[in-house]
């Protein structure tokens, strides 16, 4: 014991071990306890029977326990089961998923009983809280759970993307399918903060662990909670956002299972954009060299272009048609496919399917002192492009161990580790989807011969930078994560409990990114092989250098976690007590290095040390991080009636300075459960009804400003270019980033003022609001879940620089004054019923959250509608004046309109000559001119304001069928292309737009790189996201158990699901769920597939 | 039984134990920045203070090597990608167009208190006397040059010389008066020269000689007619009209005593007698003489060097500056650069024409597209500066990269359209630097002109999407010649003026000028842009001396070559060839969908933009806007 009280003295790391290594003996030293051996002591009798589920199927594995005795088993296959009990005692039947059932006996000696599945009684379902799990009947909070094996539905490889439509008030947006990179941003009830907006993910206990929820293996899930109001009080200073508890299956008794499933699916781009062929892309572009004349000669030279190629205007001065009429000709009939092609370059990179798998092995099973689940997992996730440089692989195990070790004790270890291995080539996909957005119909993407045609820019060849001939870049990060813990239940005093927690948790990350020279083949369209046939291709070396570069990466990061519980949970009479309080420490600190060589004699040796001497640079940075929080809860119910509950948390941040480190941050809830009283006892439709309220105060100690997170900001500090690691420099003033300034010929170093300190620098502080009313009712055909919320958040991170002349020199650091106000409601109902062999479950949620600034800092001088006070958070708060708009007011058909025109558009910017084809702005201030004054405020941003989903769950004899549609309003995103002499149309620009021949008074002409005045924001480009899509689909099939069971399968089952198989939005020039205004982004990903799981 | 109780009671014990010790720790939540100092080791250390005093000189960005030219925004050049809204007079305190990080009035004031900063810190630091006073005059000749900046794109500002602090209680301040401004300009100047008299700097160092050139140029534009608002208030009603002239110019005193204050502070650098390259010809050099000795200046190499008296340097491990990708953005399209800044043909007209024919030997004349010999080769016998500054159609340059070099395997500027194959059946062949080209022609020139000043000229270096490591050079003797010849001018002594006038024009290779009064001032600006050219001078001349409205008024004039070929001639591969074809040269206005210059007399002094002047309410704007 010396030596363990030693340890404790050292540091946390070591201090965690002793533990890990504590539980480790007291598994083994107290194994063979007396306790263990109890059942025999009493005089009793057999009692069987059998326990069946409501299909009257048998169930196996339910365990069986005699109530205050260590008397235990688990049903047979075929449900049947054999205990030693007395009359008098409690049988208690339970299994996860079902709702437990106690039978107390009088004299039988045996047993029927029935098992209802949780998902279809609502009543007995468990849910997980922080820190403790609650009956859901007595929950008051605001609370959404949903159940592991409900988001193994989705084929998604990445967990994030299971969500949308499933939980009300959790919004997810999915915005690129890039694998590796393909994870939904997750919202709870939208957006309450001007800086950071994420969850707290607490896994197994842990907060915050590295890698979140994102690859974990959804087979090893149980379940999935989030707390979306004061509930999440009790992890204090980084609940303000939510928190979304996940907890990983553990084995239960019973004899060993093992099952095996085995996904293979096939993703595509939900939506490739249309863009314009050879002759189309022609077409507007001699359009582009039209309009530079002025307007009165565009008829004359729009003929000349067509019959000719070629106008001389009055003054002399020619125009030649960029494609001539013999050109167009060629695109379109395709004769000369080597010097008039017509390539669909989306086509020509991405292939029509690109496969993924998953394979999963999972055993579990155990006794009643001792249970393990151990699962292992592979996945394998190809890109969209032909022979693709971009994947994602994934290998993932854990183990969960629970002894019970004697009557006191309960232990649990957690292990898991997980392998990420992500590699592209050294091109990314948003280069490469910009090309492809850009790329020339008329100039091919592979010469008729087959070799790779000339790149569009940078020596970017989408067919060519997609592959590994540009190189590698491979991101590979190593997680093990471990977590014990251990439960003394104190003798002597019955619900006391001493809980301890540890977790160590190791991160690796390991980049390598080796680029090398490429080639691609160019045709100058007059040289030939000696043949004078064959055109002369010439082949060409492309990349940023012209011998190979490295560059190598590593961060290393240990979480450490340590943690103290006290609780107590007693029943007296009618009268409930809890009580829990606990202790928290945590540590994490982080390394980070990176080294580049360049001039590698040869692309055959990738080690750093074959790079040249010259020029190479390193670089490396580091932080620590530490929490220090108690935290507690309060519990009180009578008879299940009136429930309350006061939830603390008292936390210390390493990021304040010291005198505002600590802060407490106190929630209540309480609900009154009206089913239970007398005067509605008679109404026998109502099984329950409750009704909940809450208020909480929560923080949010990860203070961001601007996206980036502020740390240390009370400190006076000076950084050089190379360690910003906001990588903003110099706070957006002037707005370069210097790294350095060459003196004798050399880099001598620089420093420069990080900001001025915030000595007073604090957490954001949430005061959330809550009421909800939860039914359940005729028999739970039909239940249902509201509830209104109102999120108060201040001390928001914001500057005041808005006020502060430019001349102080200095912005303003962060000071703790935004406000903002969110308010919403979020709704869940469900249908179950039965028709003979047809189960049928329906449900239908929704949440709707829609938050404004209440305060911050605005820039004085602006007309009303001009004001982001009141407005919603904008869409990217580095440009909150990208929410002000030009009103379209449609476009100036003709000359005659032109000159019809008073307004004066000297004011707005850009070449501001009007002509015909030109958008029309309105005067919305009305002082006869067009400036950026009559711009207005946008209310609607790129995030839905509503989300919701229609669950339909059918079943049919052996057959399963579940279907999610899911639908998101109320956003909207900025959709301007890289198009002109730059790159191609969208097919809509095409079909949309003025031209001579057929003028438009809606959409305006050919515009050339965005080059006029009515290519600044305006409302004529803002595209309404509105969808309803498809978002799962699954079919399955359960082999009838008898036929397997000959040959020692328990359960078979096939199944087929999909992703996003149909979208019905608003616009179909892009996935709705995109936030990219330009389109150069790796689409949103359909997936269809395939799968079996079989249980041995 | 006994030895379970006691694991109990040893567990209990120990968790106890732990959240006692948890709560015991106070230092556990003291974490630091780990790679970020504290101000109090910054300032306790002289290499940190220096880091941070060197930190300062990135106001200079790339200066003249910055992707758009500050030229273009004159009538020298084009911006490619659309300068429209400054040069039709379409800018407003809402919409201010580009400006420059060189002078933007947020990232001026932003170095400024970094320089009002480092002189606070520097008075009491206790370290090694000589490094600090050196570390002061560097921060005072870089606090006057952001004023300069500021002073000269928009007049006067308000002057500030000590930090802003959190707690500062009003952030609002009026600006400064024009003549205020150029007094505490000087002054600081003066402190930079006595402070770094004598000391060791290294290169790229702000010295005592730069201080004082510094000085010479505000004290010049002190000078100027812009400045003199007697002068300017008769040229422009709109200067005439204003109410606040103070914040412009100076609406009272002696010009003759500005002009002699501008001339003796040129002097002062003259004497030194430190810099100049080949300044010293009595006659004019060859062609090929002045070609490489202009290049040489703007290259900074082969005794070039002494030409520069502060410059931003570029190595090739220094950080990713974009001036060292000069020669990627403004070289054409068909060697895969963008041709970001380009020469206009009002600029390449203002390059003299050398006549052979005329009476006495060579002379210098203006340009003349009337006159059939010159028009029908306007590239011949041109002033040699123009060879070593424009790229034009035909000139020799660099080798193609591989996949041009079999369209054109000679490397030769090609900006025109051709035949291509046998004279009356050829086909249309678009050069390879047109906007026509079958490579990035969305970058091809607008003018028909590209910028050869400034890009390496070794003609190994195929590839020019490469950095270079030529200097941008921010302070240049000739110019400080310049300002000395103009004060002479109007001092009226022209003998000295044309005496150092010719030893600029003998380095060019052009002979003697034997004007006087106002053609010779005339000639004088002529001369000041053409050597002076792309180097942040034309902006502000042409604003100094009021020929703007002439200047920037006219609008911008391209030059389309077509090669036809001449008859019984055959040509499979293009090149360019006066035996083979026949050249026409055509000059017209750009496309006034393009770029259609007007001049409007607010653009004398650009506007302050309108969020600063609602946050700061005792600001006066500038006038016409």
């Amino acid at each position: 014991m010396n030596t363990l009280n030693f340890q404790v003295r050292s540091k946390l790391p070591n201090h965690g071990l002793a533990i890990l290594l504590l539980l480790s003996v007291s598994i083994l030293a107290v194994n063979t306890n007396v306790y263990a051996k109890m059942p025999g002591y009493f005089q009793s009798k057999d009692i069987s029977g059998k326990v069946t589920d409501d299909k009257g199927e048998g169930l196996a594995n339910v365990s069986v326990s005699v109530k205050g005795t260590t008397r235990g088993t688990v049903t047979k296959p075929d449900g049947s089961f054999t205990i030693n009990a007395n009359p008098g005692e409690t049988i208690v039947f339970s299994m996860i998923g079902y709702t437990a059932h106690s039978v107390t006996l009088k004299n039988e000696s045996s047993l029927n009983v029935l098992l209802t599945a949780e998902s279809n009684s609502s009543m007995g379902e468990v849910v997980v809280v922080g820190y403790a799990t609650q009956k859901k009947v007595t929950v008051s909070g605001a609370v959404a759970q949903i159940k592991g094996s409900d988001l193994q539905k989705s084929p998604s490889v990445n967990l994030s993307n299971s969500l949308a439509g499933r939980l009300p008030g959790v919004v997810a947006t999915n915005s690129s399918g890039e694998p590796g990179y393909d994870g939904s941003t997750i919202h709870i009830r939208g957006v309450n903060s001007l800086g950071n907006n994420d969850a707290l993910i607490v896994i197994d206990g842990v907060p915050a662990r590295a890698g979140g929820l994102e690859r974990l293996n959804p087979a090893d899930v149980e379940s999935m909670s989030v707390l979306k109001d004061a509930s999440a009080a009790i992890y204090g200073a980084r609940a303000a956002n939510g928190v979304i508890l996940i907890t990983t299956r553990h084995g239960k008794s019973g004899k060993p299972q093992l099952s095996y499933s085995f996904n293979q699916g096939w993703g595509q781009p939900t939506i490739i954009p249309k863009v314009l062929n050879a002759t189309e892309y022609a077409t507007m572009a001699n359009e582009i060299e039209i309009y530079k004349l002025d307007p009165s000669e565009w008829a004359a030279a729009s003929a000349a272009f067509k019959s000719t190629g070629s106008y001389t205007g009055p003054t002399g001065a020619t125009s030649t048609a960029p494609f001539q009429p013999s050109d167009i000709q060629k695109y379109k009939d395709g004769s000369d496919p080597w010097g008039h092609p017509n390539t669909d370059w989306f086509k020509a990179t991405l292939k029509p399917w690109s496969p993924q798998s998953r394979h999963n092995l999972q055993l579990s099973g155990g006794s009643e002192t001792v249970k393990y689940l151990a699962s292992v997992g592979y996945e394998d996730q190809d890109a969209y492009y032909r022979n693709s440089a971009t994947g994602y692989k994934q290998y993932d195990f854990r183990i969960n161990l629970d002894a019970k070790v004697n009557k006191y004790i309960n232990a649990s270890v957690g292990v898991t580790g997980r392998q990420e291995n992500r590699f592209f080539p050294t091109k990314s996909a948003g280069s490469i989807f910009r090309m492809l957005m850009r790329g020339y119909p008329y100039k091919p993407a592979y010469w008729p011969n087959g070799l790779p045609g000339p790149d569009i820019e940078n020596g970017e060849q989408p067919v060519v930078i997609t592959t590994n001939q540009t190189g590698y870049d491979r991101d590979t990060r190593y997680y093990l994560q471990s977590n014990g813990k251990i439960e003394i239940n104190i003798p002597g005093v019955e619900g006391l409990k001493l809980i301890g927690n540890v977790a160590l948790d190791k991160y690796i990350q390991q980049g390598k990114t080796w680029t090398t020279p490429w080639y691609i083949y160019s045709w100058d369209y007059t040289s030939y092989e000696a043949d004078g046939v064959t055109p002369l291709l010439v082949k060409t070396q492309k990349g940023p250098t012209p011998q190979p570069t490295l560059n190598e990466y590593s961060q290393d990061q240990l979480n450490s976690m340590l943690e103290g519980i006290l609780s107590y949970d007693r029943k007296f009479g009618d009268h409930q007590a809890i009580f829990l309080a606990g202790v928290t420490k945590e540590k994490s600190n982080n390394n980070y290095f990176n080294a580049f060589r360049q001039y590698f004699p040869s692309a055959a040796i990738d080690q750093l040390n074959a790079g040249g001497p010259v020029n190479q640079q390193a670089g490396g940075s580091a932080w620590e991080r530490a929490r220090l929080n108690y935290f507690g809860r309060v519990g009180y119910n009578y008879k299940e009636k009136y429930i309350a509950e006061f939830l603390w948390r008292y936390d210390g941040s390493y990021n304040f300075p010291p005198a505002k480190r600590f802060g407490f941050f106190p929630g209540v809830t309480a609900a009154w459960r009206l089913s239970q009283e007398d005067f509605l006892k008679d109404v026998t439709f109502l099984n329950d009804l409750k009704l909940r309220g809450s208020w909480g105060k929560l923080g949010n100690d990860a203070v961001y400003f601007l996206y980036n997170l502020r740390e240390y900001d009370y400190l006076s500090t000076y950084v050089n270019g190379d360690v910003d690691s906001y990588g903003n420099h110099h706070d957006g003033v002037g707005g370069s980033s210097t790294y350095g300034y060459v003196i004798n010929n050399q880099v001598a170093p620089t420093y420069y003022e990080n900001g001025v300190p915030n000595p007073n620098i604090t957490w954001e502080i949430a005061n959330n609001y809550n009421v909800g009313l939860d039914g359940v009712l005729w028999n739970n055909r039909i239940t249902f879940e509201l509830d209104y919320f109102q999120n108060h958040r201040s001390s928001i991170l914001w500057k005041r620089n808005a006020s502060i002349p430019q001349t102080a020199g200095f912005t303003l650091p962060a000071e703790n004054i935004g406000k903002v106000a969110n308010k919403g409601w979020e709704f869940k109902v469900g249908y179950n019923e039965r028709f003979g062999d047809v189960r049928l479950n329906v449900s239908v949620n929704g949440g709707y959250a829609r938050n404004k600034i209440t305060y911050w800092d605005e820039v004085p001088g602006r007309p009303d509608y001009q004001k982001s006070t009141g407005a919603p958070i904008p869409t990217d708060i580095n440009y909150p004046d990208d929410m002000l708009l030009y009103q379209y007011d449609g476009v100036f058909r003709d000359q005659k309109d032109v000159d019809a025109n008073t307004l004066d558009y000297s004011g707005v910017g850009g070449a501001g000559k009007l002509f015909p084809g030109s958008m029309k702005f309105k005067d919305v201030n009305g002082d006869g001119k067009i400036t950026p004054d009559d711009r207005v405020r946008s209310k609607k941003t790129n995030i839905p304001t509503f989300q919701g989903g229609l669950n339909i769950g059918v079943q049919y004899k052996n057959f399963d069928l579940t279907i999610l549609f899911q639908n998101a309003m109320g956003a909207e995103i900025f959709l301007q292309t890289e198009s002109g002499t730059i790159g191609n149309y969208l097919q809509y620009t095409y079909d949309h737009r003025w031209t001579i021949d057929n003028p438009s008074s809606t959409d305006p002409r050919t515009v050339d790189r965005n080059n006029q005045y009515f290519s600044n924001r305006n409302t004529y480009y803002m595209m309404n996201t509105n969808y309803v899509r498809l978002k799962n689909f699954e079919i399955g099939y359960t082999l009838p158990s008898g036929i397997g069971k000959k040959v020692g399968i328990n359960n078979l089952r096939i199944y087929a699901n999909g992703l996003n198989l149909f979208t019905w939005a608003k616009q179909d020039i892009f996935d709705p769920e995109s936030i990219n205004s330009s389109l150069q982004y790796y689409p949103q990903a359909r997936v269809l597939n395939t799968g079996v799981t079989v249980t041995f | 039984m006994i030895q379970m109780k006691n694991i109990i009671k040893n567990i209990f014990r120990i968790t106890a134990a732990g959240i006692l010790f948890t709560a015991c720790k106070k230092d556990f939540l003291n974490t630091l920045p780990l790679d970020k100092p504290p101000a109090s080791t910054v300032w306790t250390d002289p290499a940190l203070t220096e880091a941070f005093v060197t930190d300062i000189y990135n106001v200079y960005h790339d200066g003249i090597l910055n992707q758009e030219s500050m030229d273009c925004i004159s009538d020298n050049a084009l911006y490619n990608f659309g300068r429209a809204d400054i040069m039709e007079a379409n800018i407003s305190p809402g919409a201010t167009g580009w400006v420059n990080n060189t002078y933007e009035w947020g990232e001026m004031y932003f170095r400024i208190r970094a320089t009002n900063l480092a002189l606070e810190q520097l008075a009491s630091v206790t370290w090694d006397p000589t490094i600090a006073e050196r570390l002061k005059g560097e921060t005072y000749f870089l606090r006057a040059h952001c004023y300069n900046q500021l002073l000269r794109y928009y007049g006067g500002v308000p002057l500030i010389k000590s930090t802003y602090q959190l707690a500062s209680p009003d952030f609002s301040i009026a600006r400064n008066t024009y003549e205020e401004c150029v007094n505490s300009i000087v002054s600081d100047l003066d402190s930079a020269a006595l402070l770094l008299d004598g000391k060791t700097l290294g290169l790229g160092r702000a010295t005592k000689d730069a201080a004082m050139a510094l000085k010479a140029r505000v004290l010049l534009y002190a000078a100027s007619d812009l400045h003199d608002i007697p002068t300017a208030s008769a040229k422009s009603p709109l200067i005439a009209g204003y109410a606040h002239p103070e914040l412009l110019g100076y609406v009272s005193g002696d010009r003759v005593e500005r002009w002699t204050k501008a001339r003796d502070a040129a002097k002062a650098v003259i004497d030194l007698g430190t810099y100049g390259y080949k300044l010293d010809l009595t006659a004019p050099s060859t062609k090929d003489d002045a070609i490489a000795d202009y290049k040489n200046v703007y290259l900074s190499r082969n005794g070039g060097e002494k030409e520069t008296i502060l410059a931003k340097y570029y190595v090739n491990a220094s950080p990713d500056d974009w001036g060292s990708w000069y020669p990627r953005n403004n070289t054409t399209n068909g060697y895969h650069g963008w041709t970001s800044s380009e020469p206009t043909q009002n600029l390449v007209d203002n390059y003299e024409y050398m006549d052979s024919t005329s009476v006495g030997g060579p002379k210098a004349v203006k340009f003349d597209w009337t006159n059939a010999v010159q028009a029908a080769a306007p590239y011949e016998n041109r002033d040699p500066r123009f060879y070593a500054s424009i790229l034009y159609d035909g000139v020799p340059w660099k080798p193609r990269t591989t996949d041009a070099a079999g369209t054109d395997p000679y490397g030769e500027i090609q900006f025109g359209t051709y035949e291509v194959g046998t004279a009356g059946t050829a086909s249309t062949y678009f050069g390879l630097d047109t906007r026509n080209s079958s490579i990035e022609n969305w970058n091809g020139t607008r003018t028909g002109y590209s910028i050869r000043k400034f890009t390496n000229d070794d003609m190994s270096l195929v590839d020019m999407n490469q950095r270079q490591q030529v200097p941008s050079i921010q302070i240049r003797y000739t110019e400080v010649v310049f300002n000395y010849i103009e004060a002479l001018l109007e001092l009226g002594d022209e003998p000295t003026a044309k005496e150092w006038l010719n030893k600029i024009r003998f380095r060019a290779g052009m002979p003697a000028i034997d004007e006087t009064g106002p053609a010779l001032i005339a000639h004088y600006q002529n001369e000041r842009n053409i050597e002076m050219l792309f180097e942040e001078q034309r902006f502000y001349d042409t604003r100094r001396w009021m020929i703007a409205p002439q200047t920037q008024g006219q609008k911008v004039q391209v030059m389309i070559v077509t090669g036809k070929l001449k008859p019984g001639k055959t040509v499979t591969v293009y090149r360019y060839s006066k035996d083979n074809y026949d050249y026409t040269y055509k000059v017209q206005n750009i496309e006034a969908g393009v770029e259609n210059r007007s001049w409007d007399d607010k653009l004398y002094f650009p506007p302050i933009k309108l969020d600063e002047m609602n946050k700061n309410n005792k600001l006066v704007q500038n006038p016409g806007y």
